[in-house]
């Protein structure tokens, strides 16, 4: 007999606090590097942020802003990338989350299906160029 | 336009969001092109926003357990599909038609607010075999009244595919659509009132996730604008959360629906215009 359906379960409910917990994470780490990376850069010039991502994939955008954090090389943008890709992963990691729950805990197959249906299509639409 | 006055719009932009249940993007798009953005940038922009706000509510309300989280994983299957198509759509459209479907949405919006129904919910007798397969029922206690209320979901089949067109809605105007997820869940599938508004908010995140990858690639997305709209918006949408519980409802509603009519005919007047 599998965990009975529905957000009154035991699982159901711990699977609740994962992706609330997940969200707020992301949520606000993301808002405390945009706004230091602005603050930073507002302080140092004292003139408007002004750059573009032009031909960007979102995961072109990790890969970069990693690079330049092992190089560490710290700037204003720098933070202000990152804070951009934390919040364009936080969804990401939502789905991520409850993908794994839905397969290992649950073991709801269904519900892991549609899961990795979405989690496969923003896979895809992060690769978008 | 200058980085105080960014800031302060979105502010403006987020609080109004939140008191009236209608995102921030709604005001902010119509916003940012009045101060002279270029409508694609401003959609572009909005809809990154939305990532931060619905994700930061859906946190509260899924650690609360009233956010339904089986509808939600099923009907996003449509939603960024829908999402995906709606901002192709509209990094290759001209500008006056996006002018004249975002003042037609805004006027929805007002006639939806306008009319909002006072009528209870009635909870699902006959759950269709397709959502009782998919396990869309659930129970949740209502902390105004103290009720545990357990419910059921119905019309699976007609709810997934009209979030197609409400992620396709969102995707292409930068919005999160909740009013028409909304009204999809209450009408269509019978969702309690909380669990449809607090699972839309959820559904937004992601749906404004596969919207923002299209626009990022296209390079529309400028980060030194993005970020303190990001920031003005989330901290207007906190502060409206804490303002609507001290504010009467029907002087909120008359206040907004004056800026909505506003907005709407600005939108439309612009999409007629060359």
């Amino acid at each position: 007999m599998s965990e009975p359906a529905g957000t009154g379960s035991t699982a159901a409910r711990n699977m609740d606090l994962l992706v609330g917990y997940v969200l707020i994470v992301g949520v606000l780490s993301s808002l405390g590097l945009l706004a230091a990376g602005l603050v930073w850069h507002w302080y140092s010039t004292g003139t408007r942020l002004d750059y573009d991502l032009a031909g960007t994939t979102v995961f072109g955008l990790v890969v970069t802003d990693f690079r330049q954090l092992a190089a560490g090389a710290w700037r204003p943008r720098l933070l202000v990338n990152l804070g951009l890709v934390v919040l364009l992963l936080t969804p990401y990691a939502r789905v991520l989350a409850s993908m794994l729950y839905f397969a290992l805990v649950e073991r709801n197959r269904k519900y892991t299906a549609f899961t990795t249906f979405v989690l496969l299509t923003l896979t895809y639409s992060l690769f978008l160029r | 336009m200058s980085f105080p006055l960014l800031l302060l719009v979105s502010l403006i932009a987020g609080l109004v969001g939140a008191m009236t249940g209608m995102g921030g993007g709604v005001v902010l798009i119509p916003a940012l092109t009045f101060f002279g953005m270029d409508i694609k940038r401003a959609i572009a922009i909005s809809i990154v926003s939305v990532i931060a706000t619905s994700s930061g509510s859906a946190s509260a309300y899924v650690r609360d357990h009233i956010t339904n989280l089986k509808v939600g994983m099923f009907l996003e299957m449509f939603t960024i599909l829908g999402a995906l198509a709606g901002a192709g759509i509209t990094v290759s459209a001209s500008e006056q038609p996006l002018y004249l479907l975002f003042g037609i949405v805004l006027l929805a919006s007002w006639a939806a607010l306008w009319a909002e129904r006072g009528t209870p919910w009635k909870p699902v007798t006959h759950q269709d075999d397709l959502s009782r397969w998919l396990e869309l029922e659930g129970s949740y206690d209502d902390r105004a009244t103290g009720e545990h209320v357990e419910y059921r979901a119905t019309r699976a089949y007609a709810g997934g595919p009209l979030m197609f067109g409400a992620g396709m809605v969102a995707g292409l105007l930068g919005i999160g659509a909740g009013a028409l997820k909304v009204v999809i869940h209450d009408l269509v599938m019978g969702l309690p009132p909380k669990v449809s508004t607090t699972t839309s908010n959820l559904i937004i995140g992601v749906t404004a996730l596969a919207g923002t990858s299209v626009y990022l690639a296209t390079g529309l997305i400028d980060p030194g604008l993005a970020a303190p709209v990001i920031l003005g918006v989330a901290a207007g949408a906190f502060l409206g959360t804490r303002v609507l519980v001290r504010l009467t409802n029907e002087t909120v509603r008359r206040v907004f629906l004056g800026v909505l009519i506003v907005l709407a005919a600005e939108m439309i007047v612009r999409g007629f215009r060359r």
